[in-house]
């Protein structure tokens, strides 16, 4: 049986987690991730986290919201067999738009590699990967209607199907993003987990992120 | 996993040795290189001039060349796919030079090149039903999607898979990739101790999967079966692979265990080879891990296409499938002095091998990594 062990999420100003209860308030992505390595949900400062583009904070600040919330440890130097499925409305649109405008702005000579590695829509999954060490798939998908209940479907699938232990779901763009870590049920665990359909469910009978939240915070039949 | 087997039932690519796979594959066993001179756009400032693309394609004009590619490729083979199948589209930029009209001359609307607006017209194209997805994994794209589709099929999910896939060489990946020095400023080598980068390339094509049962219930001719597969990311590095090979190393050993064979069992292996020193370097350091001293042959066709990024994947499976049935593993086009390294393992001359199982490797930025077993 597949559960879901841990919820991180992110938007413009609010930070949070769904099992742990964990909520706050935020300025900036900067300090976002000084916040997060302050109360231990980072285990260091990621690398070059600075020059990430948007969309790459807000997938690894959620990820770190979210295996905080299911209680995985990690490290860049243990890694493991976690994969990650990511999904967003618009790939990465924005940063096409940037790398190509900048390079135009250049006279059409001179591209910026470092904005050009953002013109993948799986680079801010990469980010995360190299950062939590996870050695499993890694994919982006865009999925044509019900995004976050696809990708959740869709990550379950993976792992019955064998291609890895857990999986990270991630949803991110440059305005908010939703991470869910997915593995199969473990009875000898004292962590609390979440059915998949029970939250597939819940996610399908509401419409917008923050209504999403508030409707998974008292957690539908969680288990123990 | 359920007893259902993946098999491959119709295939076609447009590379740039021309239309149709036997054009691909009669190019490569010339041994003569579709890379030649880029006329698409300025190309003076960058570190190359050289890339292969599909002759008589027309740049900049209304529709994308993805499109102009697909459309005739998917018009052709139209009776071929059956309405009910599930959609995959694989690319890393898909119709990107519509964005590169709106920021040069705003002819176009930017958003028109999201991927899926380019998944919908290929929906309409194939005259296919479903809703679809799109799948982008950077240069593991296409192969990464033809796992996922034969993972559908084994876990009885859909009977019928379609995956396609493109990309192209335009200004926007072109100045990208000389920007971060990864072109040879003459034309990619794979294997070869003077190599010095990849050269881009574009292809699209198409493979259409479907369980066995359905395949006989259908009297579709079995191209071959896609037998396992095996995905990791080396966690490691965003543009340059694991340097030990050891990432693309497990997901070879994935799918040898998913397709529940031993290494002994693969007569060729279809090398991502790009012609970069890391790449080509971390391929044979992975090979010499699960095949230690076993040596057998193993090839890479981005000599004579380019790296054709997305479209890569599904590419090799596809020339995979050719070589398996043939007996014949390609030459590697453009090698001419094999590395120290590759020694004994690359050849720049066809083979004759006697094997029923193949296995076709990508890896890309990010460190993905995807294997793919065949299986005749």
């Amino acid at each position: 049986m597949i559960v879901i062990k841990g919820i991180g999420w992110i938007t413009l100003t609010e930070y949070g987690s769904i099992i742990k209860k964990l909520q706050g308030n935020y300025n900036d992505l900067k300090s976002l991730h000084s916040h997060l390595q302050h109360e231990s949900v980072l285990k260091s400062a990621i690398k070059n986290f600075g020059r990430f583009d948007t969309a790459s904070k807000m997938t690894c600040c959620s990820i770190a919201l979210a295996l905080n919330d299911a209680g995985i440890t990690y490290s860049e130097h243990m890694k493991h067999d976690v994969g990650i499925l990511g999904t967003n409305n618009d790939g990465c649109f924005e940063s096409n738009l940037a790398y190509f405008k900048d390079y135009v702005s250049c006279g059409r000579t001179i591209a910026r590699g470092n904005l050009f590695i953002y013109t993948l829509p799986s680079t801010p999954l990469a980010e995360a990967a190299i950062y939590f060490g996870c050695r499993g798939p890694l994919l982006y998908i865009k999925f044509q209607q019900n995004q976050i209940p696809s990708m959740l479907r869709y990550a379950g699938k993976m792992i019955l199907r064998g291609e890895t232990s857990k999986m990270i779901a991630v949803e991110a763009s440059e305005k908010k993003a939703v991470c869910f870590v997915l593995g199969n049920k473990d009875n000898t665990s004292t962590m609390k987990s979440l059915s998949l359909e029970d939250v597939v469910d819940t996610i399908e009978k509401t419409s917008d992120f923050d209504e999403m939240l508030i409707q998974s915070t008292p957690y539908p039949q969680g288990e123990n | 996993m359920t007893g259902t087997k993946a098999v491959v039932v119709a295939c076609d690519i447009v590379t740039p040795y021309g239309w149709g796979i036997d054009s691909c594959w009669n190019g490569l066993l010339s041994k003569k290189t579709a890379i030649g001179r880029l006329d698409r756009f300025p190309t003076k400032s960058f570190l190359t001039q050289n890339a292969a693309v599909v002759p008589g394609l027309t740049y900049g004009q209304n529709e994308s060349i993805v499109i102009k590619m697909l459309k005739p490729l998917l018009q052709k083979n139209i009776s071929s796919i059956p309405e009910d199948a599930f959609l995959i589209l694989a690319t890393t930029t898909g119709e990107i030079d519509k964005l590169e009209r709106h920021v040069l001359n705003k002819s176009t609307d930017a958003a028109s090149s999201h991927p899926d607006k380019l998944l919908e017209k290929i929906s309409l194209l194939c005259r296919i039903n479903s809703h679809g997805i799109v799948v982008s994994a950077a240069c593991a794209s296409s192969s990464i999607a033809i796992a996922q589709a034969a993972g559908i099929i084994v876990s009885n999910e859909n009977d019928c898979v379609m995956v396609v896939a493109c990309d192209s060489v335009s200004e926007f990946v072109f100045a990208g990739f000389s920007s971060l020095m990864a072109l040879d400023k003459d034309m990619a080598k794979p294997f070869d101790r003077d190599r010095n980068g990849l050269s881009l390339g574009e292809a699209s094509g198409f493979l259409l999967l479907m369980s066995e049962s359905r395949a006989l219930r259908e009297n579709r001719p079995i191209i071959g079966k896609i037998a396992g597969w095996g995905l990791t990311n080396d966690a490691n590095h965003m543009t340059g692979p694991s340097r030990d090979g050891s990432g693309l190393a497990m997901a070879v050993r994935k799918a040898l265990k998913s397709a529940n064979i031993s290494e002994k069992d693969i007569g060729c292996f279809s090398a991502h080879g790009t012609g970069t020193i890391y790449n080509d370097s971390m391929e044979i350091k992975a090979l010499r891990a699960v095949f230690g001293n076993h040596k057998i042959p193993v090839y890479s066709i981005k000599g004579g296409t380019g790296h054709t990024l997305g479209a890569a994947g599904l590419l090799e499976i596809i020339i995979a499938f050719e070589s398996l049935n043939k007996k014949i593993v390609p030459p590697t086009v453009n090698l001419c002095n094999v590395d120290n390294e590759a020694s004994g393992w690359v050849s720049s001359e066809p083979l004759i091998f006697d094997a029923s199982v193949t296995i076709s490797t990508n890896s890309g930025f990010g460190g993905v990594n995807c294997a793919v077993v065949l299986k005749k």
